[in-house]
């Protein structure tokens, strides 16, 4: 078994119209042991900035925990925001510090940047970055994720119909997922505003 | 000199010509999907027509569904010399069947067929995913799929292959209305299924590099077996 | 025979060819041997197939088998309750969501499904053939007893070689209720109560607590269902419907399959407010 694999979840996000979307599953689990159902892998990182981190949840969480850190010190440095480009750089490098032993996420990147334009990132686990003009689903289930994106999304979703669409890809994609699934949550980040929802979902 | 100093004995050996492990490989992976949707009164098989080996293609014009009566059809990828060993072995027991009986084997027997076969290979598995599809004694249709060694489960839609993690979810939630609240189920058409079919074998392609080319489906009703070609990208 | 041997035509030939044909039947009928005698698997004459598991490119090529299960039955003094969940996974992927993994064997005997799925349906298909012989030859039915050391004795035939099955043999028999555990190690052994599968421990927490003999058939169904429930909520493996089973003097009885989606909702608004999971979030700061 893989440690990425280790603790199961499932992380997925979406380009729309002057929206972007990221979602993720609730599970906190070892192998097949389900211990809670309250385990988001997604964390706010600024207004209008996601970042989603599926893998080894310790990692998650110490991964986390430093990359506010250096945030909070660049925010204080610049006086300014960061922009999710350049916080995606952030995270490149913070995981490339650890090529020869490395963290294992791999970490999504989601948000408007300063002109309200949506930017999506997904990174391997020492960095390598993809930025993506449609989706991207990192995490165990990411193969039934795709299928699901491949056929759900379109260009230009307004918000609503792009909440609609990640959950349905999201919960379809995990439901044949053994390690991932018990609730969900998804973030939709538009210019004004960002409206997180928890979804109901099987609980087996 | 540096080498010779650091060469182990083993190594010596072989490079004198001496005992070498040799290894063997029975399997191979050739790649390939396939998606059986039932309905109530037609089954639609569908299976593309990539047929490759790591990063290199054999054809591009081999179908994976074989064609075992006038109302059975099955899917079957994989190990490709394993299929065709199973389907030569399968259709040679359904000619017994047929010279012992006076008549053709119902779908239901030939699932049962499959399985014992499958499983007389228990510990040298075949290296297969089946599907196999059809229409019962009452015309209805119907899909089994198969784990390798020969567990088989009735029901309504399956896929199978190197693409199937990718189509299954949304057949689950497209066919069966898995996660949608309040929608009245309406029964499948021929028209809608196959181009549920087209959707996913086109998603597919997208992402998994052993799916590709064309996807050829077929479709089982009482007055027999129609068959289209619809190409996908050959990339 | 004159003109074949003017035109040096060897005698054979001909036989030669016959015999060609029988080879073929001969060849089909020993690569499907399995047909005439069900217990004739093919035993591979080589050793350490897990070792060739990669194909020629080096690719990695796991053969995953249906597997992981929460399956349990117990007597009390309305008969034997059985139930299990219809999940099968392999590796993560979950390969099916209505798998039956309590199998009829006949009106009167009941076996579930554990461990290998091909394993499980297999050797109770031939074990409910074997029962049916028994019932003609003697004129009577099989006993619970018999019937599960029918099976165990099958398997024990292939022990050591990677079978991988753990059952619950129940049914009504003239001594009353039965209810047998078998595996592929050899076990058998007979019981009040079994639980088997990766979700197990799960079900017998449930189990152990609620059970009493002198429960009435719906506390018995309630206690099997909820046990199965809790089992599918904590381990990944089990899920899908929850199918319950009463095995009765007069034969088994299917009492109820339900979706674990719909279970889960019935039970958390059972629930008091404050025994619910709390809002606190992990991994939040």
């Amino acid at each position: 078994m893989s440690i990425l694999e280790y603790n199961g979840g499932a992380v997925i996000a979406m380009k729309g119209k002057d929206c972007v979307a990221i979602a993720s599953d609730l599970r906190y689990g070892i192998r097949l042991h389900t211990h809670g159902t309250n385990f988001p892998k997604v964390f706010e990182m600024g207004p209008r900035l996601y970042l989603g981190l599926p893998g080894l949840l310790t990692d998650t969480q110490t991964v986390h925990e430093r990359l506010k850190f250096r945030l909070n010190l660049f925010e204080l440095r610049e006086n300014r925001p960061v922009s999710p480009k350049t916080f995606g750089a952030m995270v490149s490098n913070f995981l490339y510090e650890r090529r020869f032993g490395p963290y294992f996420v791999e970490p999504v990147v989601a948000g408007l940047d300063e002109d309200g334009k949506p930017y999506l990132n997904v990174m391997d686990l020492i960095g390598c970055e993809t930025e993506t003009d449609d989706f991207v689903v990192s995490g165990v289930c990411n193969e039934q994720m795709y299928g699901m994106c491949e056929s759900l999304w379109e260009p230009d979703l307004e918000p609503a119909d792009l909440f609609e669409t990640i959950a349905q890809a999201l919960i379809n994609g995990f439901d044949r997922n053994a390690g991932t699934g018990w609730g969900a949550i998804v973030h939709v980040i538009e210019k004004d505003k960002v409206t997180t929802r928890t979804v109901k979902t099987r609980m087996d | 000199m540096m080498s010779v100093q650091t060469m182990q004995p083993g190594a010596r050996e072989t490079a004198a010509g001496g005992p070498r492990q040799r290894y063997f490989y029975p399997y191979a992976d050739n790649g390939g999907t396939v998606v059986a949707i039932a309905g109530d009164d037609f089954v639609v098989v569908a299976s593309d027509t990539r047929l490759s080996s790591g990063y290199s293609i054999y054809t591009r014009d081999q179908k994976k569904t074989f064609q075992l009566s006038e109302r059975t059809i099955l899917g079957s990828t994989g190990c490709w010399c394993d299929v065709l060993t199973m389907t030569k072995v399968l259709r040679a027991r359904m000619q017994m069947y047929r010279h012992e009986h006076n008549k053709a084997m119902s779908t239901g027997a030939v699932a049962q067929l499959l399985s014992t076969m499958l499983y007389h290979k228990r510990f040298f598995p075949y290296y297969v995913s089946n599907v196999l599809a059809g229409l019962d004694e009452n015309g209805k249709g119907i899909v089994y799929h198969y784990d390798p060694v020969g567990h088989h489960d009735p029901g309504k839609c399956y896929t199978g292959g190197s693409g199937g993690a990718l189509i299954q979810p949304l057949l689950d939630n497209q066919i069966n209305y898995k996660n949608q609240e309040n929608v009245t189920p309406e029964p499948l058409t021929v028209k809608k299924t196959v181009s549920i079919i087209k959707d996913v074998f086109t998603s597919a392609c997208e992402r998994d590099i052993y799916t590709g080319d064309a996807v050829a489906i077929q479709v089982i009703t009482k007055d027999g077996i129609t068959e289209e070609l619809f190409p996908l990208r050959r990339d | 025979m004159a003109l074949q041997a003017v035109c040096r035509v060897p005698v054979k030939a001909h036989t030669k060819l016959d015999l060609a044909e029988d080879e073929t039947l001969e060849d089909l009928k020993s690569v499907s041997s399995i047909l005439n005698d069900h217990c004739s698997l093919q035993i591979p004459r080589i050793n350490g197939l897990e070792n060739f598991l990669t194909d020629e490119n080096g690719k990695e090529m796991k053969i995953h088998f249906a597997h992981g299960t929460t399956t349990l039955a117990f007597k009390y003094n309305g008969g034997v309750i059985v139930c299990a969940d219809s999940r099968a996974t392999g590796g993560n992927y979950i390969a099916s969501q209505e798998v039956r993994k309590i199998i009829p064997i006949n009106d009167y005997l009941l076996g579930t499904m554990a461990g290998g799925a091909a394993d499980c349906t297999y050797w109770e298909r031939v074990l409910a053939k074997q029962c049916r012989i028994y019932e003609l030859r003697n004129r009577e039915r099989i006993s619970v007893a018999a019937a599960s050391k029918l099976l165990a004795n099958m398997v024990y035939n292939y022990k050591g070689m990677g079978l991988s099955m753990g059952v619950m043999i129940v049914g009504w028999d003239k001594r009353g209720p039965g209810l047998y555990y078998v595996d592929t190690d050899g076990t058998r052994t007979p019981g009040r109560l079994f639980s088997v599968g990766s979700g197990s421990l799960f079900a017998y927490g449930v189990l152990d607590a609620g059970y009493r003999p002198d429960l009435t058939d719906q506390e018995a169904y309630d206690l099997g269902r909820r046990a199965i429930y809790h089992a599918t909520y904590r381990d990944a493996a089990s899920g899908g419907i929850i199918r319950v089973f009463h095995m009765k003097e007069s034969g088994w009885e299917r009492i109820t399959e339900e979706d674990c989606k719909d279970l889960h909702e019935r039970y958390a608004a059972e629930k008091p407010e404050t025994s619910r999971p709390s809002d606190e979030k992990y991994g939040v700061l």
